[in-house]
């Protein structure tokens, strides 16, 4: 069942890609994975609705994994923040099938994706948890830091804003200064 | 369908790159703010879906006619003009709030409780929220976070520059833009920004802090410092610190106010 599942959803985002949201339907779903449209909907009682919310969930999941992986190697908190923001940056960027869906028909896309940002953001705030546990400041609740860190970086990576995330010198600025001053005790190169 | 909100300036065009907020005297006749608020009372009952000119115009106890001269462009002009006297009531009353403050740290609590507040006490958003959600977040993602974010610190940032550097001033805005939008758009249970105790504690653990580092680095690698605009200051009036109030009265701020 959970390979049925996973067939469709990687279907259904083929077929995204290819024609978009509007125009993809059960019919399109069920031929590109090479199922009947009986599974489909057996699988996704919830129909269309709940099949979009689906891939954009396994769509943010895949996020997930490849901004985890891509800071792998990060040696402080810092890095960790410095790299990930960069590299979540550019991957929406450079995100075709999200970039085509918010050009033509976000309205679709975004209720599923608002809830996905929730799942993300607590993610991150737990990703965050031991890299933080070692360095935050007298007084300051882990956690409390770990979910607003988690909510700054949501909303760094999604809208840049004044800030130029394409330049280290800025990124280490946000990160280590505004982001990071009042979280830790001791920030990593001195930047009070 | 649900209209898709879009923003227009005063002569009915679309395209600016962010909000326009009404300043010409037009803009204050009493039919419009009538109509305004009469569709106002209909989002809230009904959303955009059911709420139709005619709804409008019974609504506001005026013809069909006059809503139609008022506003040219029909019910997609009349959603937009809501949107932009909404946001300038909003942006007014944080004025007030911002002016008031005599320190930063009450300035962006003050400031963030009443942006946190109305938000979450405007009827008819909270109506669209919970039934055509795609109608306002299509305001709140990506590009269309980056205009909101433009428009707002571009607002609040004068009145934070009383305390530190333009520059600093139009980040430190956009950051508690950001604070405000991200707790509104996924509350949390643990921190309820219409609570001015609770704010109190955020801005003064995350966020003083951070805008100490941040006039700290920019003195230190003058990665963005940008000369004044006046001619005659020729050093940064900050360059011993910001007094941000509160506890941390520790050093002198030189050219600082309180």
């Amino acid at each position: 069942m959970d390979d049925t599942r996973q067939r469709i959803i990687e279907a259904t985002y083929a077929c995204v890609a290819r024609r978009g949201l509007a125009k993809t339907t059960i019919e399109d779903a069920a031929k590109e994975a090479t199922l009947s449209r009986a599974t489909v909907y057996r699988t996704f009682p919830g129909g269309r609705d709940e099949l979009i919310s689906a891939v954009v969930s396994w769509a943010t999941l895949e996020f997930f994994a490849k901004l985890y992986e891509h800071v792998q190697g990060a040696e402080s908190l810092e890095q960790v923040m410095e790299w990930g923001l960069v590299f979540a940056h550019r991957s929406i960027l450079e995100h075709e099938i999200l970039q085509r869906v918010m050009q033509t028909e976000p309205e679709k896309l975004l209720p599923a994706l608002t809830v996905e940002s929730v799942r993300l953001r607590q993610g991150i705030a737990a990703f965050l948890v031991p890299y933080l546990a070692a360095r935050v400041a007298r007084g300051v609740d882990l956690n409390e830091a770990a979910d607003f860190l988690a909510r700054m970086v949501l909303s760094y990576m999604s809208a840049p804003g004044r800030w130029d995330l394409d330049d280290p010198a800025q990124v280490a600025q946000l990160v280590r200064a505004e982001l990071l001053a009042g979280v830790v005790g001791d920030v990593e190169g001195g930047l009070r | 369908m649900g209209a898709k909100l879009r923003v227009v300036d005063g002569a009915g065009q679309s395209g600016s790159d962010d909000v326009c907020l009404p300043t010409s005297s037009v803009h204050t006749s009493p039919h419009r703010l009538r109509v305004i608020d009469a569709t106002l009372a209909c989002l809230a009952r009904y959303g955009t879906a059911k709420t139709t000119v005619d709804d409008i115009a019974r609504q506001a106890g005026v013809s069909r006619a006059t809503v139609y001269r008022v506003f040219p462009g029909g019910r997609d002009e009349v959603l937009a003009a809501v949107v932009d006297t909404e946001m300038a009531r909003l942006f007014s009353s944080l004025g007030v709030r911002l002016g008031e403050a005599d320190r930063l740290d009450d300035a962006l609590v003050s400031g963030i409780v009443e942006a946190s507040t109305r938000i979450r006490g405007h009827a008819a958003l909270a109506y669209l929220v919970a039934h055509e959600p795609e109608v306002v977040l299509g305001h709140l993602a990506f590009d269309e976070s980056d205009r909101l974010l433009a428009t707002a610190s571009r607002f609040t940032a004068p009145f934070l520059a009383r305390w530190m550097s333009p520059l600093e001033a139009g980040r430190v805005a956009e950051w508690a833009t950001r604070i405000v939008l991200s707790y509104a758009i996924a509350p949390s249970a643990t921190m309820d920004l219409t609570d001015a105790v609770q704010t109190r504690h955020l801005v003064e653990t995350f966020v003083l802090p951070g805008i100490r580092a941040l006039h700290s680095t920019a003195l230190a690698t003058a990665i963005d410092i940008t000369p004044f605009a006046d001619p005659t200051i020729a050093v940064h009036p900050f360059e011993h610190g910001i007094d941000t109030g509160g506890s941390d009265r520790t050093r002198p701020a030189k050219g600082g106010t309180s």
